[in-house]
């Protein structure tokens, strides 16, 4: 099977193509000898089935192994489908956020690039967000995907985006080390560079992580002029738990709408905030058929938990680019009902996986 | 993953600058059984920092009218209704929720109330005599200041009585926030209230609770703070001159020759078990001149008589914790243990009461120097180390010690142990290692962290 643009297998987001039907041509591109990565067809015999036969849809991703450990040591080319040819356009290599070891990574084509970037601004727009309005993106760019996904958004829309950028490895590794102190003149650094983009330049969308939101709130002069120019908040990278959500919506920024954005590495995008919710409601994500499935399961048995449970996060990729099935993601999430014409699970109040309490003991009656 | 729904439980909303605040989804308390008792709201960090914001906008607590107001709390407190408890509900849940026997709880119910009481004049008892405590009157030439405006606890859960400290930091005109540990917020939150309920202003005393991830953002927002910890927090705060770390407390009793123990054996029995041994004033040491074994033998003896009970038994003296923790602390008794000689507590500590609970019990171990690194271990039941110690190993064993309980007569010795700097608190002959009262430094006087002389000529 040639590279043959046109079919079903580059149907974007927004096309209504048939997910099931997507899938199954996605696995037949993927695990052809013809046209798949070097990636999946070393691992094809590995399987135990034969994905071009066995899957017939979404719900047979669940066939396969979670393989992204193996991620963090493949070459990136190995990553990119042969059937491309010379005409992947091979834009990105992301890594993920190392939390767990070393890093992940991933490749974004082009093709890709424009569907994620097309979806992530169809969401934006539903809540309203001006069109051509300069933005203020506070996020890792570089080796992480957020950034990209935010500074490509903001073009999408017409507005520029001016940058700050943020190595977050490195304040983990200070906060780790309970460099505590390092940590505080790292982020007044960054809230150093933001107060001179917003108060200089006309900025009317912000984009940035939970925590440097949380650390805005401190700056009085800062909220002022937040709350006075900014039409919206795109909030992402990291998790905002529903009380933090609730207060920045009410208190700290009660002008200015909120945005959530939940995305990880592994989902190569970010889903916007499904409308319509209030700052006490959950926040709920909807899956992106037919490149984006989640579902919500229950980390000891794998197996779905009820709806309105919270369970593990399960994310799957499926696009001509790039097949990440099954991949089990250090979230928690409650599982929803998705808006009509997805697939699978929708989640809401996405969590970080809670650590397994130790049981060491630590001396002294404290 | 959830606690089993239970209907009706007492929420524990955080106090806040602005009233109450619950937030969306308030996490379950659990009893040493694992039934939820209660509903705790922890606050996010942004929630946090704008609380230390608005205490930093009061103003400083009336100074003449806080004597009345601390009054009127410790009476609240140790008798009224606080957030919709009775005395008798709080001290029932601090019971199951701690693990604490009810006795120690109900005792302390009333010290703390004196202390709360007698705040002000015990703060006031730290004040250099060259200075006044105000600009009034003649000339003061010296006036006793704030060294910051805010200032943050950072709580733990072991006794009650943890509380008593920072009523001074509020009587000294600071502005207060009280971070409850998880496990038993009940105390701080009736103090708070209580405090509230007295006519202290909601902007000027909050409570705090959070997750760990808030903790910094509350010693973040604070001039001065007090973080209850192991050793690991004690070394994270070692250099940072706005934190005082409150450590464990190795609190040790030496018995010297010219002193028979057997007359002092209540006392030191008391030392080791008292408080259901769970207070860093509680004994982690015993050091005797000549054989230890005798010693050893008799305390074992009288504390083998406690009775296992759950902390709510009217009769219960020992701490009760969930098994799972019990057997984590047992076994680290254990690995600590090795190759001493166990006189108590060897086979075990952890007495299982078959409901999700664990009593444990105590455990009376004999080292064979007065060098050997057990005497630095501080576990949260009644557990002491009997070592030798003769004049050559000198006052080196007896250092880092919260308190120092001395049976001696040696004049000379007294003196060297009064002059070392790690010694905070020396109780010459038969005093208890606990024993405590307003006024009287704890770990020095808190002031001494919190404030600071400042010459003023001239009149106002």
């Amino acid at each position: 099977m040639p590279y043959d643009p046109g079919t079903v297998l580059d149907a974007g987001p927004s096309a209504g193509a048939d997910p099931d039907a997507f899938v199954r041509a996605a696995v037949a591109w993927h695990f052809d000898p013809a046209t798949g990565s070097r990636f999946w067809l070393d691992r094809a015999a590995r399987l135990g089935f034969d994905p071009r036969q066995d899957v017939k849809g979404v719900a047979d991703l669940a066939l396969f192994p979670d393989l992204t450990h193996e991620l963090r040591t493949v070459p990136a080319a190995d990553l990119v489908p042969r059937g491309y040819g010379d005409r992947a356009g091979l834009l990105n290599v992301f890594d993920s956020g190392g939390t767990t070891g070393d890093p992940k990574r991933v490749v974004q084509l082009a093709d890709w690039m424009r569907h994620s970037t097309e979806q992530v601004a169809r969401g934006l727009r539903a809540h309203g967000l001006p069109a051509g309005a300069p933005w203020l993106s506070v996020a890792p760019t570089g080796p992480h995907l957020v950034g990209d996904v935010l500074t490509r958004a903001a073009a999408s829309l017409g507005g520029p985006a001016l940058g700050v950028d943020m190595d977050p490895r490195w304040v983990r590794k200070l906060a780790a080390a309970g460099r505590t102190d390092e940590v505080a003149a790292y982020t007044d650094h960054l809230v150093d560079q933001c107060r001179r983009v917003l108060v200089s330049q006309d900025v009317r969308v912000l984009a940035a992580t939970t925590p440097l939101l949380e650390r805005l709130a401190r700056e009085d002069d800062l909220l002022d002029v937040i709350n006075s120019k900014v039409e919206a908040i795109v909030w992402g990278g990291t998790h905002m738990d529903p009380d933090t959500r609730f207060l920045l919506s009410t208190e700290v920024f009660p002008d200015v709408p909120l945005i959530g954005m939940y995305g990880n590495t592994m989902m190569l995008t970010g889903l916007i905030e499904r409308v319509g919710s209030s700052a006490s409601d959950p926040c709920v994500f909807d899956p992106v058929s037919p490149s984006v499935f989640l579902s919500v399961v229950d980390p000891g048995t794998g197996a779905p938990v009820p709806s309105g449970a919270r369970g593990q996060v399960v994310v799957s990729h499926v696009s001509r680019s790039m097949f990440i099935p099954n991949n089990a993601e250090r979230d928690t999430a409650l599982r929803v009902a998705p808006a009509a014409g997805q697939v699978g699970d929708a989640v809401a109040d996405v969590a970080p996986m809670a650590t397994v309490a130790g049981t060491t003991v630590i001396e002294g009656v404290y | 993953m959830a606690a089993p729904h239970t209907a009706a439980v007492p929420h524990l909303d955080a106090l806040g600058p602005r009233g109450p605040y619950r937030t969306l989804a308030p996490e379950p308390v659990t009893d040493v059984t694992g039934t939820e008792v209660a509903r705790l709201s922890l606050v996010p960090p942004v929630y946090v920092d704008r609380a230390m914001a608005a205490l930093r906008r009061a103003a400083p607590p009336s100074p003449d009218r806080i004597d009345g107001r601390l009054a009127a709390a410790a009476e609240s407190f140790a008798s009224g209704t606080v957030g919709g408890l009775g005395v008798g509900a709080y001290e029932d849940l601090v019971s199951r929720t701690s693990g604490t026997p009810l006795r120690v709880v109900r005792a302390a119910t009333r010290d703390t109330a004196r202390f709360v009481a007698r705040a002000r004049t015990s703060a006031d008892q730290g004040r250099p005599r060259g200075t006044a405590a105000g600009l009034w009157g003649a000339a003061p030439r010296a006036v006793w200041a704030r060294r910051g405006e805010v200032f943050a606890v950072n709580a733990s859960g072991n006794h009650p009585g943890v509380h008593r400290l920072w009523l001074e930091a509020l009587a000294l005109g600071y502005r207060v926030a009280v971070r409850p540990s998880r496990r038993e917020p009940f105390t701080p939150h009736r103090l708070v209230g209580a405090l509230r309920q007295a006519g202290v202003g909601e902007d000027q005393v909050v409570l705090l609770p959070t997750d760990h991830r808030a903790a910094d953002t509350l010693v973040h927002g604070a001039d001065r703070s007090v973080v209850y910890g192991g050793d690991d927090v004690v070394a994270r705060y070692a250099h940072d001159p706005r934190v005082l770390p409150q450590g464990p407390g190795r609190s040790k009793i030496l018995v010297t020759a010219d002193t028979d123990w057997r007359a002092h054996l209540d006392t030191l029995v008391a030392s080791v078990a008292d408080e259901g041994g769970t207070a860093c004033v509680n004994a982690t040491a015993i050091l005797v001149e000549g054989d230890p074994a005798p010693l050893a033998a008799a305390v074992a003896d009288r504390l083998a008589a406690l009775p296992s009970l759950p902390p709510r038994d009217e009769r219960a003296v020992l701490p009760v914790a969930p098994l799972e923790r019990a057997r984590a602390l047992g076994s680290h008794l254990t690995k600590v243990a090795a190759g001493t000689r166990a006189w108590l507590g060897g086979d075990g500590v952890v007495d299982d009461l078959g409901d999700g609970s664990a009593v444990l019990r105590p455990a009376v171990h004999q080292v064979d120097s007065a060098r050997a690194g057990q005497l630095r271990a501080e576990l949260p039941f009644p557990c002491v180390w009997v070592a030798p110690w003769s004049r050559s190993d000198g006052i080196a064993p007896l250092r880092d010690s919260l308190v120092l309980s001395a049976l001696t007569r040696d004049g000379a010795l007294l003196d060297a142990l009064l002059a070392e700097p790690t010694v905070a608190n020396l109780y010459i002959g038969d005093h208890p290692t606990y024993w405590m009262a307003p006024g009287v430094p704890h770990d020095s006087y808190l002031s001494d962290f919190l404030m600071r002389s400042k010459a003023v000529i001239g009149a106002r």
